[in-house]
């Protein structure tokens, strides 16, 4: 069976206490609390694995214990040519171990594969579990002025309506950003609110004159707390819709990862044609997606031109959405065991209509714009993500595809209609923002031949199974879709009365946003709204901007214009009459 | 460059002149669920399957009606109460002008069904039309028209005085065999 190799393997370093399976491809072995490092760094480094999710689980209704979760995707280091396990071997090995409520704490694994920091992070905010070792052991996810000991996510806790009092703004404590030694560094905050940006972020840039030296960031301005929500008042039929909205852009492919996570915790098969229309609707998520994206990386660098036009047939993909679908933006036709809404032979051929539109004219944009050397010099060389940084960190999407490093779910663990579907996985060297805005390219390519694919070969049969599923408390599996940003993973393990025991979503941002530390370093600050944009987490525009000299004391505040100005123009540096 | 200008050329003005001329949506557009009070009859449907609580179907104080409450406001455009109606009292629609200037009650849709008090212990426990309703599925059965006329006692009956007469009859042997 498929991961049997990777658990004897395991089995040579680490006492495995106990080996359960989920499903075909996904394996749980649990082992001792103090082998954990080592399992994982082993599966990860030795075996050809990358961090796909990390669950914190409180167990101790099921077992008195809390749970970790070290779920790796085992698909080789992909590092160089041949670097790569075979494609019947590829599966998922969760490292499982336990951990006592009288210690609370576990060894870091971070020291041994950094990709873990922001989920162990995570773990001490959520559920208040230490990570002996932990390099980095600031809050990620609760805000600053969250009463310590209160660990949201722990079944005991608190109601989930609970909203603890905010402090004042005096009396809020500080965040320890990160700061470099030395002298001339200028610190520059960028957020947390920016009117045109879609989600809240603190970024500090640390510069010496224009180049970013460092960088550190503060995200989850926006937590909503949808887990805890799941958990305690939702059923499967609500959750597809909660999970939907979890993020604007590629709620489509969080909605199919939570209801497959749950379908594959009871191995529920659906049938063939929901699969391909799940496909489907994922890949015209992707056009649209990949269309903003590439527009906006044009827009930041000031070239409106282009920007209209790729909005421009961007408008055709909403409009195929909202042919499909009956929405342009939410889709809503997921509910457990397959869908609520099939598409006609007319909607069809209608859509094989403005599939042909973009095909043609995303092509003349495209031309156009590598025909434009000023537009390519912003592009190319800038925001490189090291190879290496990218072994270590697990970082998803074009982002990792554009530094040379074949990852694609739809290719890795091919879901769904997957398996039937022919086509190319992009790959571009270089790291650098061109390299990652050719892969959107090559996607969106590769998107339409997949969608007229699953036209092509889509089955007429029923779109829902017989809803006489039932499910079983305390199974659990995981479910991954390649969204437009990379893979999108639900964990989810079920509970009694059709409710959710944990739902664990991890958004494929999570995984990029480590490593944009590593590519902001020795670039120009023109360039720092450039290269946040083409990670897409949702564009960074900056609204408000301080800037303090650290050793002069002297600060500015730089407004959106100047700053944009500057990111557009590279000229009249808004710092220089602070040096 | 002027590859881009020359495209511009090519396609031309694209924009709509809305909102001065109307937005024409795709057939299928999932727009605000549509309520036609005369077909309503207040069996609930929609308001279980809406996952977001949209929907609610409840007694007012005094229980004289049952009240169908839809508040755009929470409404995810899901369809599901569509798909569920048994009588097509709500449907999709094409609207998707849904803003409102300060008023938010503008965004809640009511109707109020009359209440049908049980013949035996006179509780409120369901609305007249779904009485009707009931009925009249009944009768479109290959039902006898003894049956019916006792049917028709029982569905005036609420859920608690139904079983209390259902073990009546069967105590005092007057259940008759089912044809
Ligand atoms: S469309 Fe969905 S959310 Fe809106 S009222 Fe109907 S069931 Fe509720
Ligand atoms: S008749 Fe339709 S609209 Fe009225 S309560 Fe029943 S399901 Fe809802």
């Amino acid at each position: 069976m498929k991961c049997d190799k990777f658990i004897e393997a395991l089995g040579t370093r680490v006492k495995i206490l106990e080996v359960t399976r989920q499903c075909e491809d996904q394996v749980t072995a649990l082992v001792e609390l103090n082998d954990l490092p080592e399992a994982v760094r082993f599966l990860y480094y030795d075996m050809g694995g990358y961090l796909t999710t990390m669950i914190p689980n409180d167990e101790r209704s099921i077992n008195k214990h809390y749970a970790l979760y070290y779920a790796i995707s085992m698909e080789g280091g992909k590092m160089f040519e041949g670097d790569e396990i075979a494609q019947d071997e590829k599966c998922f090995v969760t490292v499982k171990v336990l951990i006592s409520p009288d210690s609370l704490t576990y060894p870091s694994v971070t020291p041994l594969v950094p990709a873990c920091v922001w989920y162990e992070r995570e773990a001490y905010d959520m559920f208040g579990l230490i990570a002996e070792g932990l390099p980095d052991k600031r809050r990620l996810v609760l805000s600053d002025d969250w009463p310590d000991n209160l660990f949201p996510l722990r079944k005991d806790a608190m109601d989930y309506r609970y909203r603890p009092d905010m402090k004042d703004h005096y009396m809020e404590p500080e965040y320890d950003f990160l700061k470099p030694e030395g002298s001339g560094i200028i610190d520059v905050p960028l957020g947390p609110l920016h009117i045109t940006a879609d989600e809240p972020g603190h970024f500090r840039l640390f510069c010496d004159g224009d180049t970013i030296i460092d960088a550190d960031y503060r995200l989850f301005y926006q937590h909503r707390g949808m887990e805890k929500l799941a958990e305690n008042r939702m059923n499967y039929d609500q959750m597809g819709y909660l999970a939907e909205r979890v993020c604007g852009i590629c709620g489509y492919a969080h909605a199919i990862a939570c209801i497959e996570a749950a379908e594959k915790a009871i191995n529920l098969e659906i049938p063939a044609r929901a699969q391909a229309i799940r496909v489907i609707c994922s890949e015209i998520e992707r056009l649209h997606s990949h269309l903003l994206n590439i527009g906006l990386a044009c827009e930041v660098t000031g070239n409106y031109n282009a920007f209209m036009h790729i909005f421009r047939i961007r408008e055709y993909s909403m409009k195929l959405a909202e042919l499909v679908t009956g929405g342009r933006k939410t889709y809503g036709n997921v509910v457990m065991g397959g869908l609520r809404r099939d598409i006609t032979g007319v909607e069809i051929k209608e859509s094989l209509r403005i599939l042909q539109i973009i095909e043609t004219q995303v092509d003349e944009v495209w031309d156009a714009v590598m025909d434009d050397k000023r537009q390519m010099s912003r592009w190319k060389g800038v925001g490189i993500l090291d190879k290496q940084v990218a072994r270590d960190f697990s970082p998803v999407g074009p982002n990792i595809r554009g530094s040379g490093i074949k990852r694609d779910t739809r290719y890795d663990h091919p879901y769904d209609f997957f398996k039937q579907i022919q086509f190319d996985v992009a790959v571009v060297e270089g790291g650098d923002v061109f390299a990652r805005e050719m892969v959107r390219y090559m996607e969106l390519k590769s998107s339409v031949s997949i969608i007229r694919q699953c036209f092509e070969l889509m089955p007429q049969t029923a779109i829902i199974v017989d809803p006489t599923f039932h499910v079983k408390p305390e199974n659990y599996a995981l479910a991954y879709v390649e969204a437009p940003r990379g893979d999108n993973v639900h964990w989810i393990m079920q509970g009694s009365a059709q409710k959710v025991f944990r739902w664990r979503c991890r958004a494929a941002t999570y995984n990029n946003w480590p490593s944009l530390r590593f590519q902001f370093r020795g670039n120009n600050l023109a360039d720092a709204a450039l290269i946040v944009c083409s990670l897409d987490p949702c564009y960074s525009c900056t609204e408000r901007v301080t800037v303090v000299d650290i050793k002069s004391k002297k600060s500015k505040i730089l407004t959106n214009a100047d700053l944009k100005n500057f990111a557009r123009t590279q000229k009249d540096s808004p710092l220089k009459d602070l040096r | 460059m002027m590859k881009l200008l020359d495209i511009s050329k090519k396609y031309g003005e694209i924009t709509h002149k809305y909102p001065f001329e109307p937005y024409k949506v795709s057939d299928n557009f999932r727009g605000k669920p549509a309520y036609i009070f005369d077909l309503c009859i207040g069996c609930a449907a929609c308001g279980i399957a809406c996952p977001s609580n949209a929907i609610t179907v409840q007694f007012n104080d005094d229980k004289s009606k049952l009240v169908w409450e839809f508040d755009c406001g929470r409404c995810i455009f899901c369809g599901r109460c569509d798909e569920v109606c048994p009588t097509g009292a709500i449907k999709l629609s094409e609207e998707f002008e849904l803003a409102v200037k300060f008023d938010k009650s503008a965004l809640i849709q009511r109707g109020e069904l009359d209440t049908q008090y049980c013949t035996t212990c006179n509780k409120p426990f369901s609305a007249k039309r779904l009485v009707k309703y009931s009925f009249e599925c009944l009768s479109k059965a290959n039902v006898s028209e003894k049956r019916l006329e006792e049917a028709k006692n029982y569905l005036c009956m609420c859920p608690t005085c139904k079983k209390t007469a259902t073990v009546a009859t069967f105590t005092s042997g007057k259940e008759m065999v089912i044809e």
